[in-house]
C-alpha cells in the first residue's frame, strides 16, 4: 500500500519535470546553435516561436515532450561540440558526423544516460577519447573514427557491455587493443583500421561471440595471430592487413565458417596456408599476399565455391596450381600469384576457371609453351605471364580472348611471329611483348586493334617495316619498338597517332628521313631514335612538338640544322651525337630552362656557344666535342654551376682557360684537348675537389703547371699532353692519390723528375713524361708503382743509372727511357724489353738485351769523367803510337838485319801480313756481337780505325736485332 | 579490397615496365650499386634510366659502349658483391681496391673473360678465391692481398699463361702453394702472411692435401 502510493508520487514529480524539460531543452538547443558555427544555416528553423520538434534535426518522443534525437549530420557545421549537449539528457540518438568539428569531445556528453547511438565520426575532433564515455551504459553504436583523435583507446569504453558498434578507424591512436574488449558481448563490428594500435591482438577476444566485423589493418599490431579467434563463429570479415603480424596462420581459423572476406595482406606470416581453409565455404576473397608463406598451394576452387578473388602474390610458394583447382561455373574473377616461386609448365587446370577476369602468374618460375586451350579463358581482361619461361609461339587462338585489355607477356622466351588473329582483340589496351626472342613482321592487323594505348615490343628480332596503317591507332600513347631489325622508312601515318606520348625507335636499321607528318604528334614528351640509318635535314615543321622533354637522334645521319628541335621549352634532354647536323647551336635552347644533358658531339656545328646559355642553371652534360666551333672566355657557360661534365674537346676554340671554373663544385670531367686555348692553367681549378678526368692536352697552354693541381686529390686521369707548359712538374702532385693515368709528355717541363711521384701508388695505365728537358737522375722511389704498366721516360735530359728498384714493376709491359743521358746497367728484369726501349743514351746502358756489362763494369767502377776517358784514350793511343814505331823500328832493323841474311823468299812474307791482319779483324767483330761487347769500347777496338769501330757497332746491332726477332 | 590491389599491382608494374630496358651492363652496376653502402656519394651520378651506363662517373667503355673499367679503390663504400658483376662481359679492369667491402668473391667473376687486371686488394673479403678463375685467360694482375680469405689456391690457376702478377700476401690461406705455370716466377712476398705449409711438391703426392692436415 505505502509502495503504491510512493510510485504514485514519483510520477507526478516525474510528469512535473518532464514538461519543464522540454522548456528546458529549447534553452540548451538555442544555447548550443549559437556555439555552433552554420555557414549553411541549417539551424536557421531553430527559433523559440516555433515548437521544437519542428526543429530541424530534432526528433521528439511520440509525447512532443521529450527531444530523443538530434540528427545533423552533414551539416556543414564547424566549431567546437557545445558542451550543453549534457543537459539534453532524454537524448537516444546522437549524430554529429560528417561536419567541420573541431576540439575534443567534450567529457560532458558522459551525462547523457540514455543515449544509444553516439555519432561522432568524419569531423576533425582531436584530443584522447574521453575516459567519461564509459558512463554511456546504454550506448549500443560508438562510431567516432575519421578524426584527428590521438592517445590510447581508454579500458572504459570495454564498459559499454551494450555495445554493438565500435568504430574509431582513421584517427590516430595508439598503444594496444585493451584486453577487456572481451567484455563486449555484443560487439558485432569492431573497427579499429588505420591507427598506430601496436601490441599483440589480445586473447580475450574470443569474449566477443558475436562478431561479426573485425577490421584491424593499416596498424602497428604484432606478434601471432590468437588461435582462441576460430572461436568466433559469427565473424564474416577478417580484416588484418598491412600490420607486423608473424607466426603462422593459425588453423583454427578453419572455423570461422561465415567468413566471407579474409584479407592478412602485408604481415610477415610464414609457413603454409593451411588446408583446412578449404572449409571456409562462404569465402568470397581471400588475400595473404606479401607474406612470407611458404609450401605448396593447396586452396581449391572446388571446395570454395563462393571464392571471387584469391591473392597470394609476394609469397615464397612453390609447386604448381593443383589440379582440381578449378570450378565449373564458379564465381572467381582474380587469381593473383605473381612472385612466387611456382614453377612446372602452365597450369592447364587454369582453362577451366571461365569465369576467370584476371590471370597474374608473372613472376614466377612457370616455363614450356603457352597452351592454345588458355585462350578459353574468354572473360579474361587481364593476362600476366610476364618474367616466366614461357617457350613457343603465341598461338592464333588467342583472338579469341575478345575481352582481353592488358597482355603481359614480357620478360619470357616466346618465339615466332605475332599471329594475325590478334587483330580481332577490339578492347586490348596494352600489349607488353618485349624481351623476347619474337620473329617476323609487325602484323598490320595489329592496327585493327583499336582501342590499344601502349605497345612495347622492345627487344625482340622483329623485322621489316613498321605497319603502314599504324596511324589508325588513334589511342595510341606509347610506342616502343627499340632493338629490333625493323627496317624502311618510317611511316608517316604514323604522324597521325596524334596521343603519342613516347616513341621509341632506337637500335633498329631505319632508314629515310622523319616524315612531314610528325608535327602532329603534339603530346610528344619522348622521342629516341639513336642507332638507326635516319638521314636528311628534320622537317622544319618539328617546331611545332611544344612538349618535347626528351629527344635522342644520336647515331644516325641526319644532317642540317639542328633548330627544328627547339621548339619546345621543356627540354631536359637533347642527345645528337653522332649526325651530319651543321650550322650553329639555336640560343633557343636556353629556353629550356631544365636542360640538363645536351649532346651534340661529333657532328658539324659551328659558331661560338650563345651567351644565353648562362641561364641554363640545371645543365648537367654537356658534350659538343668534335665539331667545329670557335669562340673565346666560355664566360657564357659560368651560369652553369651544376655541370658535372664539360666535353669542349676537338673543337677550335680559342682564349684562355677562365678561372670560374673554379666554381664548378659539380665538376668530374673536363675535357678541353685539342683546342687553341693558350695561356696559363688557372689555379682555381684546384678547386674543382670531384674532378675525376682533366684533359688540356693538344692546346698552346704554357706557363707552369700550377701546384694547386694538388689539391684534385679524387683526380684519376690527368692529361696536359703537347703543350708548352715549362717550369718543373709541381711536387704537390703526389697529392693526387687515385691518379691512375698521368701524361705529361710533349711540354717544356724541366727540372728534375719529383721524388714524389713515386707515391702515386695507383698509378696503372701510363706514366707519361717524354719529350720534355726534364733532367737529373731517376728516382728511385718510382720502383713503388707497383701497379704501372707503362713508363715512358724517353727523349729528356735524363742522367745516372736506371734505379735497380724499377726492376720490380713487374706489372710493367711498355717502357721507354730512350733517347736520355742514362748509363751503367739496367736492372736484368728488362732483358725482355726490346732494344728500342734504351736506344739513344749515348751507348752507355748495358746488360741484356744491350751488351754485357763486364767491361763497362770496370770502367763503371772507376767512375771516370768523360775528359778522363779522353784523356786515357789520349794517352793510349800515343802509348800505343809510340811502342808500334818502336816495335816497327825494331821489326825495320830485323827484318834490314834477316834481308840482309836471305833474299831468296822476298815475296810471300810482305804480303802475308795483311790478309791476316784483316783476318783477325773478322774474327775481333764476331766475337763481340754473340759475347755482348759494349759498342763503344775502346780498349779492345784498335783506336786507330774508328770507321770500323762504328761499322762494327751497327752490325752488332743488327744480329742481336734479329736474335730478338726469332725468339 | 582484392581489385584495390590489382590496381595497385598493375601501377607498379607500369613504373617499371616501359620505360626500363634491358641494358645489362647498366642493370648489373644499378644492382651493385644497390649492395653498397656509399657514405661519400661516389655512385651519385649511377641514374640507371640512362641508356647505358657509360657517362656514370668511375665507369669507362670503349667505342661500342661496352663496360672495360669499373675504377671504386678507395671509395668507402661497404657491403658486399653479388653474381651480377658477372654481366660486365667485357670488363677488362675491376678495381675496387681499398674499401670495406665484405662477404665472399662472386664466382662469377670467372665469367669476365677479358679481365686483365682484378683488384681487389685492401678489403675484407673471406671465404675461398673461386675456382671459376681459371677462366679468366686474359688475367694479367690478379691482386687480393690484404683481405680474410681462407682455404687453399685453386690449382687451377696454373693454366693461366698471361698471370704477371698475383698477390695474396697478408690472407688466411693454406695448402701448398702452386709451383707451375706462371707461378713459377711470383715472389716470396706474394704469398707471405697467410698460412701456407710450403711450396707444392712436384712428382711425389698429388697436390691437394686441403688444409689444416699438418
Amino acid at each position: 500500500m505505502s509502495s503504491l502510493f510512493l510510485f504514485l508520487v514519483v510520477l507526478t514529480a516525474l510528469l512535473g519535470v518532464c514538461h519543464g524539460e522540454n522548456s528546458k531543452d529549447t534553452y540548451w538547443l538555442l544555447r548550443i546553435k549559437s556555439k555552433l558555427v552554420d555557414p549553411e544555416r541549417v539551424l536557421e528553423n531553430w527559433s523559440p516561436a516555433a515548437d521544437i520538434c519542428s526543429w530541424k534535426g530534432l526528433t521528439c518522443s511520440p509525447d512532443q515532450i521529450h527531444v530523443l534525437g538530434l540528427n545533423l549530420s552533414g551539416s556543414g557545421l564547424s566549431g567546437s561540440i557545445p558542451n550543453e549537449l549534457q543537459y539534453l539528457t532524454s537524448l537516444q540518438t546522437l549524430d554529429l558526423s560528417l561536419n567541420s568539428l573541431t576540439g575534443p569531445i567534450p567529457p560532458e556528453l558522459g551525462q547523457l544516460q540514455n543515449l544509444s547511438i553516439l555519432l561522432l565520426y568524419s569531423n576533425y575532433l582531436s584530443g584522447k577519447i574521453p575516459a567519461e564515455v564509459g558512463l554511456l551504459k546504454n550506448l549500443q553504436v560508438l562510431r567516432i573514427g575519421d578524426n584527428m583523435l590521438s592517445g590510447e583507446i581508454s579500458p572504459n569504453i570495454c564498459n559499454l557491455t551494450e555495445l554493438r558498434v565500435l568504430g574509431i578507424a582513421y584517427c590516430q591512436l595508439n598503444g594496444s587493443i585493451p584486453i577487456e574488449i572481451g567484455n563486449l558481448k555484443h560487439l558485432v563490428s569492431l573497427d579499429l583500421q588505420n591507427n598506430s594500435l601496436s601490441g599483440f591482438i589480445p586473447e580475450e577476444i574470443r569474449g566477443c561471440k558475436e562478431l561479426q566485423n573485425f577490421a584491424a589493418s593499416n596498424n602497428l599490431l604484432e606478434g601471432d595471430i590468437p588461435p582462441s579467434m576460430g572461436s568466433l563463429k559469427s565473424l564474416q570479415i577478417l580484416n588484418l592487413a598491412n600490420n607486423s603480424i608473424s607466426g603462422t596462420i593459425p588453423v583454427s581459423l578453419s572455423s570461422l565458417s561465415n567468413l566471407t572476406y579474409f584479407n592478412l595482406l602485408g604481415n610477415r606470416l610464414r609457413g603454409n596456408i593451411p588446408v583446412e581453409f578449404n572449409r571456409l565455404f562462404q569465402l568470397e576473397v581471400l588475400d595473404l599476399s606479401r607474406n612470407n608463406l611458404s609450401g605448396t598451394i593447396t586452396l581449391l576452387n572446388t571446395q570454395l565455391k563462393n571464392l571471387q578473388a584469391l591473392v597470394l602474390y609476394d609469397n615464397a610458394l612453390t609447386g604448381s596450381i593443383p589440379s582440381n583447382f578449378c570450378l565449373r561455373n564458379s564465381n572467381l574473377q582474380q587469381l593473383l600469384l605473381a612472385r612466387n616461386n611456382l614453377a612446372g609448365q602452365f597450369p592447364m587446370e587454369l582453362q577451366s576457371c571461365s569465369s576467370l577476369l584476371q590471370l597474374d602468374l608473372s613472376d614466377n618460375n612457370f616455363g614450356g609453351e603457352l597452351p592454345s586451350l588458355l585462350y578459353e579463358l574468354e572473360n579474361l581482361t587481364d593476362l600476366l605471364l610476364n618474367n616466366n619461361s614461357f617457350s613457343g609461339n603465341l598461338p592464333p587462338e588467342i583472338g579469341n580472348m575478345s575481352n582481353l585489355e592488358s597482355l603481359y607477356l614480357f620478360a619470357n622466351m616466346i618465339t615466332g611471329r605475332i599471329p594475325l588473329e590478334i587483330g580481332k582483340l577490339q578492347r586490348l589496351r596494352i600489349i607488353y611483348l618485349y624481351d623476347n626472342q619474337m620473329s617476323g613482321r609487325i602484323p598490320r592487323e595489329l592496327t585493327n586493334c583499336s582501342s590499344l594505348t601502349e605497345i612495347d615490343f622492345f627487344g625482340n628480332h622483329f623485322m621489316g617495316s613498321i605497319p603502314e596503317t599504324i596511324g589508325k591507332l588513334k589511342n595510341l600513347a606509347l610506342l616502343h619498338l627499340r632493338q629490333n631489325d625493323l627496317s624502311g622508312p618510317i611511316p608517316p601515318s604514323l604522324g597521325y597517332c596524334r596521343k603519342l606520348q613516347l616513341l621509341a625507335l632506337a637500335d633498329n636499321k631505319l632508314s629515310g628521313s622523319l616524315p612531314l607528318t610528325f608535327r602532329f604528334l603534339s603530346e610528344l614528351r619522348t622521342i629516341t631514335l639513336y642507332n638507326n640509318s635516319l638521314k636528311g635535314p628534320l622537317p622544319s615543321s618539328l617546331f611545332l612538338l611544344k612538349n618535347l622533354k626528351i629527344i635522342n637522334f644520336s647515331h644516325n645521319r641526319f644532317s642540317s640544322s639542328i633548330y627544328p628541335l627547339t621548339g619546345s621549352n621543356f627540354l631536359t634532354a637533347l642527345d645528337l651525337t653522332n649526325n651530319s647536323f651543321s650550322g650553329p647551336i639555336p640560343s633557343r635552347l636556353a629556353l629550356s630552362r631544365n636542360l640538363s644533358r645536351l649532346r651534340l658531339a661529333h657532328n658539324r656545328l659551328t659558331g661560338t656557344i650563345s651567351s644565353e646559355f648562362s641561364q641554363l642553371t640545371e645543365l648537367n652534360f654537356l658534350d659538343l666535342s668534335f665539331n667545329n666551333l670557335t669562340g673565346q672566355a666560355l664566360t657564357q657557360l659560368s651560369g652553369c654551376k651544376k655541370l658535372e661534365h664539360l666535353l669542349l674537346n676537338n673543337n677550335q676554340f680559342t682564349g684562355t682557360m677562365p678561372s670560374w671554373l673554379g666554381t664548378l663544385q659539380e665538376l668530374g670531367e673536363l675535357d678541353f684537348s685539342s683546342n687553341n686555348f693558350h695561356g696559363t692553367v688557372p689555379a682555381e681549378l684546384g678547386k674543382c675537389s670531384k674532378l675525376l678526368k682533366l684533359s688540356l692536352h693538344s692546346n698552346n697552354l704554357s706557363g707552369i703547371i700550377p701546384k694547386e693541381i694538388g689539391n684534385l686529390t679524387s683526380l684519376n686521369v690527368l692529361n696536359l699532353q703537347s703543350n708548352n707548359f715549362s717550369g718543373p712538374i709541381p711536387s704537390t702532385i703526389h697529392q693526387c692519390k687515385k691518379l691512375f693515368e698521368l701524361r705529361l709528355s710533349e711540354n717544356l717541363l724541366t727540372g728534375s723528375i719529383p721524388d714524389e711521384l713515386g707515391g702515386l701508388l695507383e698509378l696503372q695505365v701510363i706514366l707519361d713524361l717524354s719529350k720534355n728537358k726534364l733532367s737529373g737522375q731517376i728516382p728511385s722511389s718510382l720502383g713503388n708503382l707497383m701497379k704501372l704498366e707503362r713508363l715512358n721516360l724517353s727523349s729528356n735530359q735524363l742522367q745516372g743509372e736506371v734505379p735497380h728498384s724499377l726492376g720490380k714493376l713487374t706489372s710493367m709491359h711498355v717502357l721507354n727511357l730512350s733517347n736520355n743521358h742514362l748509363q751503367g746497367r739496367i736492372p736484368t728484369t728488362f732483358s725482355s724489353f726490346p732494344l728500342s726501349s734504351f736506344m739513344g743514351n749515348d751507348d752507355k746502358l748495358c746488360g741484356p738485351p744491350l751488351v754485357s756489362c763486364s767491361e763497362s763494369e770496370r770502367q763503371g767502377k772507376k767512375r771516370l769523367s768523360n775528359s778522363a776517358v779522353a784523356g786515357i784514350i789520349v794517352a793510349i793511343v800515343l802509348t800505343s803510337t809510340v811502342i808500334c814505331l818502336v816495335m816497327l823500328y825494331i821489326m825495320l832493323r830485323i827484318w834490314c838485319n834477316w834481308r840482309n841474311v836471305s833474299i831468296s823468299t822476298s815475296d810471300g812474307g810482305g804480303g802475308g801480313g795483311g790478309p791476316q791482319h784483316n783476318n783477325k779483324r773478322e774474327d775481333q767483330v764476331r766475337w763481340a756481337a754473340f759475347g755482348y761487347w759494349k759498342v763503344a769500347s775502346l780498349a779492345l777496338v784498335p783506336s786507330q780505325d774508328k770507321e770500323n769501330s762504328t761499322s762494327s757497332c751497327i752490325f752488332q746491332l743488327k744480329v742481336d736485332k734479329e736474335a730478338i726477332e726469332n725468339t | 579490397m582484392a581489385s584495390l590491389t590489382l590496381s595497385f599491382f598493375l601501377s607498379f608494374l607500369f613504373l617499371f615496365s616501359p620505360a626500363l630496358s634491358t641494358n645489362s651492363e647498366g642493370n648489373a652496376l644499378h644492382a651493385l650499386r644497390s649492395r653498397l653502402s656509399d657514405p661519400t656519394n661516389v655512385l651519385q651520378s649511377w641514374d640507371p634510366t640512362l641508356v647505358n651506363p657509360c657517362t656514370w662517373f668511375h665507369v669507362t667503355c670503349d667505342s661500342n659502349n661496352h663496360v672495360i673499367r669499373l675504377d671504386l679503390g678507395n671509395s668507402n663504400v661497404s657491403g658486399t658483391l653479388g653474381s651480377e658483376l658477372g654481366e660486365l662481359k667485357h670488363l677488362k679492369y675491376l678495381e675496387l681496391y681499398r674499401n670495406e667491402i665484405t662477404g665472399k668473391i662472386p664466382k662469377e667473376l670467372g665469367k669476365l673473360k677479358n679481365l686483365v687486371s682484378m683488384d681487389l686488394y685492401d678489403n675484407k673479403f673471406e671465404g675461398e678465391i673461386p675456382k671459376s678463375f681459371k677462366k679468366l685467360k686474359s688475367l694479367r694482375f690478379l691482386r687480393l692481398n690484404n683481405n680474410k680469405l681462407s682455404g687453399s689456391i685453386p690449382r687451377e690457376l696454373v693454366k693461366l699463361s698471361n698471370l704477371k702478377v698475383f698477390d695474396v700476401s697478408n690472407n688466411d690461406l693454406c695448402g701448398t702453394i702452386p709451383v707451375d705455370g706462371p707461378f713459377a716466377t711470383f715472389p716470396a712476398e706474394s704469398f707471405e702472411n697467410n698460412r701456407f705449409s710450403g711450396p707444392e711438391l712436384q712428382g711425389l703426392a698429388p697436390y691437394d692435401f686441403g688444409c689444416g692436415s699438418t
